[in-house]
């Protein structure tokens, strides 16, 4: 707007080429000699030549520079936006390119913790393995070791009644003794001691505990289970409750052997009632005393009779 | 090292003893002491301190229920765990062992892992 104010000035942003023509209008003017007087050299050929281009032109010229320069304008704009975009996108790219770098690393991960889980898995089956192995071993050594106390136990309740009833030829304790180990390695309660009187062919009963000696009576050959024991020379004794054996139905019947005879019978008739029946260790003790008992009262009834006195070396020395 | 430990047994009956002695000897540093009867059980006390006794109810001379009654008012032995052995298993006789003092109540015949972890759990062995 300035510009058509003025009437002919230049446009704001001179052309090099439109400056050009300017100078020369303005020399062009000078030469014609109005302001100075001087005489002035001939004007060059092409300037005097060449006119001020029309109005039209010029305004065209006009339009055609403000339209380059707002398409310029607008090219720049255009650039700077899209390279606004540009950058965002940029930006967007970079951070998916992170977040995809992050997830392919969290995959890795995953990836890595999945095999260290089937590693653990294996490493847990195993001592799963190995702890139930172990279990096992124990529970089977844990039994054994019950059963070789028990054992222990057995031998050492046989041991010492083996002991005790050899440990001495005074006929008094070994009675004594054999009360003991009945009452308290088996539990009996009632009980008696018979030796065979092979005179009348009859047993006597000479100790009892639990029951007056007098209340005993004489046993004929296969009278009841005691005179039966007796007969046929094996043990005889109730299955389950022991507790409730009467005089004329002993709990165990157990024959005194000695040399393929019999010398007597101990008989339990009952047991006391925290002991309701016979165990192993019952059974093994009344084959012990079944076996030794009648050596160990013979034994003690020869010694007394000879007046405690040990036999002459003669008597061992004959043997071999 | 592992603790030492002692015992008194207190039983007239040779036999019991006996056993007892073996069932013991499965409980590692325990030393056994036995006595007769309550009398030499006593006198054993006097001489010596036990971390355990063990003693029968029926007994000649001195019974296993008097001992109990001598050694809980005893300053020395007051503390001293007691197990008690009999042949009756009735409940008087380990009410009567108990009331006056007694730790345990073991009935005959006697089972030998029984005493064993009677007398593991009053020493309080662990192995």
């Amino acid at each position: 707007m300035a510009a058509k104010a003025s009437g002919k000035q230049r446009p704001t942003k001179p052309v090099a080429g439109a400056r050009a023509v300017s100078s020369r209008g303005t020399a062009s003017s000078k030469s014609n000699g109005t302001s100075s007087g001087k005489p002035t050299k001939p004007a060059p050929k092409a300037a005097k030549v060449r006119a001020a281009p029309p109005d039209d032109l010029l305004e065209k010229r006009e339009q055609f520079i403000q339209t380059f320069f707002r398409r310029g304008a607008e090219l720049t704009e255009e650039l700077i936006r899209e390279d606004e975009q540009l950058r965002s996108r940029l930006g967007e790219l970079e951070r998916e390119n992170a977040a995809l770098r992050a997830h392919v690393a969290s995959a890795d991960a995953i990836r890595d913790m999945l095999v260290k889980i089937t590693q653990l898995e294996k490493e847990k089956r195993e001592l799963v393995s190995r702890a139930t192995d172990a279990s096992h071993t124990w529970s089977h050594s844990a039994e054994r070791f019950a059963e070789i106390e028990a054992e222990n136990a057995k031998l050492a309740s046989l041991y010492v009644a083996s002991f005790q009833l050899h440990s001495t030829l005074d006929l008094r304790t070994i009675v004594r003794h054999l009360k003991e180990l009945l009452a308290q390695f088996v539990g009996a309660r009632v009980l008696a001691l018979y030796l065979c009187d092979e005179e009348r062919g009859q047993l006597a009963p000479i100790a009892s505990d639990g029951v007056p000696l007098a209340k005993l009576r004489r046993i004929e050959p296969s009278q009841g289970p005691i005179g039966e024991a007796w007969i046929k020379g094996s043990a005889r004794w109730v299955e389950g409750d022991s507790t409730r054996g009467t005089l004329e139905a002993p709990a165990a019947c157990i024959p005194l052997r000695v040399d393929d005879r019999t010398a007597g019978v101990l008989v339990v008739y009952s047991t006391f009632e925290h002991k309701p029946s016979f165990v192993d260790v019952d059974f093994e003790l009344f084959k012990l005393l079944g076996a030794h008992a009648a050596a160990a009262l013979l034994a003690a009834r020869l010694f007394a009779i000879h007046g405690g006195n040990l036999p002459s070396l003669d008597a061992f020395t004959e043997i071999s | 090292m592992s603790p030492q430990y002692s015992c008194l047994i207190v039983e007239d009956s040779p036999m019991m003893r006996q056993l007892l002695v073996f069932a013991l000897a499965r409980i590692k540093n325990l030393r056994v002491t036995e006595a007769d009867d309550g009398i030499d059980g006593m006198r054993k006390l006097a001489n010596a301190k036990y971390d355990l006794i063990i003693t029968d109810i029926n007994m000649p001379i001195m019974d296993g229920l008097k001992l109990v009654k001598r050694v809980r008012s005893d300053a020395t032995h007051k503390d001293t765990p007691i197990i008690i052995i009999t042949t009756e298993g009735s409940q008087e006789d380990r009410q009567r062992a108990l009331a006056l003092g007694a730790n345990a109540y073991i009935t005959k015949p006697i089972q030998a892992p029984q005493v064993i972890a009677k007398v593991k759990e009053l020493l309080k062995v662990t192995e």
